[in-house]
């Protein structure tokens, strides 16, 4: 080994390169003081911060359509909206709780039915009880453009948390060209579990085709079909109370009768009967080559494999008009229908709001805003193109769903008032009930055994609750 | 022939995904798959410019990466350097320590991390993602694994030829290891580019995004955006990678030559 | 001369030449400031933050409500806990066929693209080999979800042509592995062959010559100098790799959800349930301690075992 180099030294060298590392060091800090400057290092009771889950753009406009309504009412404040660019409502989730541990939580949260109760439950929504009734008269209009059942799914032991803005309830999609093909006809709304199957038979005939296909996730899953089997994973009940806005805001609507304080989610039924029945149905139809092992996850390849006319039937809400139509699939070439009856006609929905955090030093302020939230102007804003379901009746129009489709765009919004509808059970440990949702129905379907699948899910749930108290 | 299956399969998935982002989804998924795009239609490329500040992150991706690059080359080389070469009390705990850094999740320290990124007041800044990860026990490792393989001789010659410590370091051993300079810059730049978990926790506006966190805008509200356009967005992001990596292969290649082995 | 040193390279802690003490002092005080940098940054960004985890280990914690001190309560359940034992056993599994496949492919890969003659068809093969590691686990998922979908997919049609067309990539358990297996492999062997090439590159010259010269074939030039030359950098890849394939979380997290049932649950996925999705801060920290001393463990066992095969020069 030559070992006999002898370094040549020079002291230009010497301080070129001591220098490297000091210049790389005192450039990051310059540019540190200077260009980037800190953005919410100043998160002070000036800034006010609404945070929900969806993309930047509309968060954006929307800022700037609100900005000056707020300087209107309070000069010193600066309004941020951030949407969260999360794959999911894990990402969201775990980044509100970072922010909440590091005590700095937004103060209007968008929150879906997922995250509600567990919100509400820990204290870290405020009630909305008092704001209504003190603005009834200016919510009057409002309250009469949205269906009570979404109002109820907003509700927990008595009071009301959030504002519905939007609702996704689980219809059944269908690729028309393919049933045609198949000369099959358009499903009537009470088509029943017998019409949706012999209509999967024939379509299971066309080649490269799945006659039906599904998600494993809790909205809109195997889910919905255990709804309609008239089955549920936790004891459904519903909390008293509600009275204080039934009488008033709904005075009078027949559809707001005997309406409660919110959904009450029991004691574990995962493996009662009409659970067990519906995951044996999905696994029959698996059998039966009607529909194929079902992924993970958001629905992004359902909806790529639907719109490339794949899959005959699939279940999917408002939100799917604007999906299918951006993921390039024509008006006409899909359409919707109430999902189908089993032992009972009956569908899932999911809904969406904004809550004002506890933390926040601006409560009235946060009310003022929620009530520019709830403006269909601000609707627009944040979810253009059809990408889900306004949680106003008087926003599903024919102008609305011209270009996007489907025909019978009417099935959205009617599905509250037409067919017996219950938001997904999202109890407190709805996340806790999410992940064993998740890997149960995979170990289900893999092992063809849906009864120890829900078995095990039981018990997972059991000591969900159990480790809660 | 082996290593051109390799290549194949290495390839593969990228180009699928290259000719599906050339396409609309209702034509995409046909089998067999098309492997050229003989009919390119990018208006999915259109789309994911028209959706997204894909300049922003882009710029906001490259000054992130780019100071995390260029400060670990510094941090790590000279820790790497003590740890290997230099006889201290303590570097055998020490060394041992920053190892046990590298054994916890990122999942379990975060909100930690955040909390002092908050108080150190950078959130929301390019700085909350650079400055925590300036110091690395990966990238200190690797130095120290590399300046191993160095004979010791060189070093020692240099001493009896009267040179300073640092003159040991900087002219004889720092140079003989650009070749390992240059693969941590790859590994790190691959890996904080491609970054999403600290980008979606640290970062609020858009304007500070970077392009990970930034292309997941294009899945659109409840998964509604079209996975062509989301697709267009990850072959947008790889390719200034690729000449980046295509120009600093030379280091790696030729680096030796400017060191004393020979 | 060059047998002499792939057979018997000087052990790294040979006796360091006599010195004074004040030039140990200097060299030592030297150490200290070259690893100052590290040290302030590494300590205050991932060693506090791993000591406020360990700490609340010991606690109960929502994040919601303060926290309540528990003592050695989350350990003992945690040896208890059936799912939680079970997802170190996967971790273990996945991690050790990641990192055998991402080694061996990786040197392997690394060898052949330095056969090439061509410097331009060695970059050509060195981008594609390290392309797959720049694209984010989440995009990466995403077309893999097609490629690996069992009625549409490009693999199974593939497979279809030469007869078993209908392989439940990722809806069996057996499959599911496999496939993140597979997808994690391909994501990352880069890692290991960018790491190999640089070593492989930087072999000094004269011994290679010199081997040419005694006459020894390629297998055995590789086999009994090269690979012991860089012997420290195929070490560095193992503990690395195991290190991080030990942390697996993003492609099942995406791809599977950890299951099917929990066949792909790893521990990282639990600590990350137990946390921000069971709001049991404490927990998740403790089980994240367990991880941490057992990884701790598998990289001492690397470490001694590295004295019998590991040279440096």
């Amino acid at each position: 080994m030559d070992s006999s180099i002898a370094p040549q030294i020079s002291r230009r060298d010497l301080f070129r390169v001591g220098g490297v590392g000091a210049a790389g060091l005192s450039l990051a800090a310059l540019t540190g003081c200077s260009v980037f400057g800190s953005g919410s290092g100043g998160s002070s009771a000036t800034t006010f911060t609404i945070a929900y889950f969806g993309d930047q753009k509309s968060a954006t406009a929307l800022q700037k359509r609100l900005a000056p309504k707020i300087r209107s009412i309070d000069k010193s404040i600066t309004l941020s909206i951030n949407a969260v660019n999360g794959t999911d409502w894990n990402d969201f989730f775990s980044k509100i709780l970072t922010q909440i541990a590091a005590g700095s939580p937004p103060d209007i949260v968008g929150v879906p039915t997922e995250g509600l109760q567990l919100l509400a439950e820990k204290g870290l929504a405020i009630p909305l009880d008092d704001y209504v009734t003190k603005d009834m008269s200016k919510l009057k209009s409002y309250f009469a453009d949205v269906h009570p059942s979404l109002v109820e799914a907003m509700m927990y032991k008595g009071h009301l948390y959030e504002l519905p803005v939007d609702f996704n309830a689980g219809n059944m999609f269908f690729d028309t060209t393919l049933f045609q093909r198949a000369g099959v006809a358009a499903p009537a709304p009470d088509w029943t579990f017998d019409d949706f199957e012999a209509a999967g038979r024939k379509i299971a005939t066309l080649p490269n085709v799945n006659a039906f296909d599904w998600v494993v996730r809790l909205w809109g899953s195997w889910t919905s079909f255990m709804y309609a089997n008239g089955g549920n994973l936790l004891e459904e009940g519903k909390y008293a109370g509600g009275d204080w806005l039934w009488n008033t805001a709904y005075a009078g609507d027949s559809a707001a009768k005997g309406r409660q304080g919110g959904w009450k989610w029991g004691q574990p039924t995962a493996n009662s009967a009409a659970v067990v029945e519906s995951l044996e149905y999905m696994i029959e139809l698996k059998k039966a080559g009607l529909s194929p092992s079902p992924d993970v996850g958001g629905g992004g390849t359902l909806q790529g494999l639907f719109s490339a006319n794949r899959i005959g039937m699939a279940i999917g809400g408002g939100f799917w008009a604007g999906g299918l139509h951006d993921a390039g699939m024509k008006n006409g070439s899909f359409d919707v229908q109430y999902f189908p009856t089993g032992k009972v006609q009956r569908q899932l929905l999911g809904t969406g709001g904004y809550a004002i955090f506890k933390s926040s030093k601006k409560k009235d302020l946060a009310w003022e805003i929620v009530k520019l939230l709830i403006e269909p102007e601000s609707f627009d804003i944040i979810y253009p193109g059809n990408t889900t379901t306004s949680a106003r009746r008087s926003l599903s129009t024919a102008a609305r769903y011209k270009t996007t489709g489907p025909e019978h765009w009417q099935t959205f919004y009617d599905s509250l008032s037409d067919v017996d509808v219950a938001p997904i059970p999202a109890p407190p440990i709805y996340n806790a009930l999410a992940t064993s949702l998740n890997q149960r129905t995979t170990q289900a379907i893999s092992t063809g055994n849906a009864k120890s699948a829900l078995d095990g899910m039981q018990r997972d749930l059991e000591s969900a609750l159990a480790s809660k108290s | 022939m082996v290593i051109v299956i390799a290549a194949m399969a290495a390839f593969g998935p990228l180009l699928w995904t290259l000719t599906t982002s050339l396409r609309t989804p209702a034509e995409a998924f046909t089998n067999p798959p098309q492997w050229l795009p003989l009919h390119p239609d990018f208006g999915n490329y259109a789309a994911v410019f028209s959706q997204i500040p894909l300049g922003t992150f882009f710029v906001n991706s490259v000054v992130v990466t780019g100071l995390i690059v260029v400060g670990q080359l510094v941090t790590c080389t000279l820790s790497g350097y003590a740890f290997a070469m230099i006889r201290f009390k303590g570097r055998g705990v020490i060394f041992a320590l920053f190892l046990a850094t590298m054994m916890v999740p990122l999942q379990t320290i975060i909100i930690p991390v955040f909390v002092i990124v908050k108080v150190l007041g950078i959130t929301d800044s390019p700085l909350s993602l650079v400055i925590p990860a300036l110091g690395s026990a990966f990238g200190t490792f690797l130095m120290r694994q590399y300046f191993l393989q160095m004979p010791r001789e060189l070093g020692e010659a240099g001493r009896i030829d009267g040179a300073s410590q640092w003159q040991v370091f900087r002219l004889i051993y720092a140079r003989m290891a650009t070749p390992a300079m240059a693969t941590l810059a790859i590994l790190n730049f691959s890996s904080f580019w491609s970054e999403f978990y600290r980008p979606l926790i640290f970062l609020q506006s858009q304007g500070k995004f970077t392009l990970p966190l930034g292309l997941v805008g294009l899945q659109g509200n409840l998964g509604t955006g079209s996975i062509s356009v989301v697709l267009a967005g990850v072959i947008l992001a790889l390719i200034p990678s690729v000449v980046l990596f295509v120009v600093a292969q030379r280091y790696f290649i030729e680096g030796i030559t400017a060191g004393s082995f020979r | 001369m060059t047998t002499q040193l792939a057979v018997r390279p000087r052990a790294r802690a040979a006796a360091p030449p006599k010195r004074s003490k004040k030039a140990r002092r200097g060299e030592a005080v030297f150490g200290y400031a070259m690893i100052a940098l590290s040290v302030v940054f590494v300590g205050v960004f991932t060693f506090l933050p791993i000591l406020a985890s360990l700490g609340l280990s010991f606690f109960s914690w929502d994040i919601l409500s303060r926290p309540k001190f528990v003592g050695l309560q989350n350990y003992g359940r945690l040896l208890h806990d059936g799912p939680v034992l079970h997802s170190f056993v996967t971790t273990i599994v996945l991690a050790i066929v990641i990192v055998v496949l991402q080694i061996v492919i990786g040197l392997g890969l690394a060898v052949l693209v330095q056969q090439r003659r061509h410097k331009a068809t060695q970059t050509v093969f060195r981008t594609v080999f390290y392309l797959p590691l720049l694209a984010s686990t989440a995009s990466v998922a995403i077309f893999m979800g097609y490629l690996f979908d069992q009625k549409f997919g490009v693999i199974n049609y593939y497979l279809g042509l030469v007869g078993s067309g209908d392989v439940p990539w990722l809806t069996s358990s057996f499959g599911a592995s496999v496939t993140i297996v597979l997808v994690t492999v391909w994501q990352q062997v880069g890692f290991t062959f960018v790491l190999i090439s640089a070593a492989l590159t930087s072999l000094p010259r004269d011994i290679l010559e010199a081997a040419a010269v005694d006459g020894a074939g390629p297998i055995r030039t590789l086999a009994r100098i090269k690979l012991p030359l860089i012997s420290p950098t195929l070490f560095f890849a193992t503990v690395v790799g195991l290190i991080n394939a030990m942390q697996l979380f993003d492609q099942p997290f995406i791809m599977t959800k950890g299951g099917p049932g929990s066949a792909t649950t790893t521990t990282v996925m639990v600590i990350y349930q137990s946390a921000f999705n069971n709001l049991q801060f404490g927990y998740g920290s403790a089980i994240s301690i367990v991880l941490l001393l057992l990884i701790l463990l598998v990289t001492g066992i690397q470490f001694a075992a590295s004295r019998k095969v590991v040279f440096y020069q």
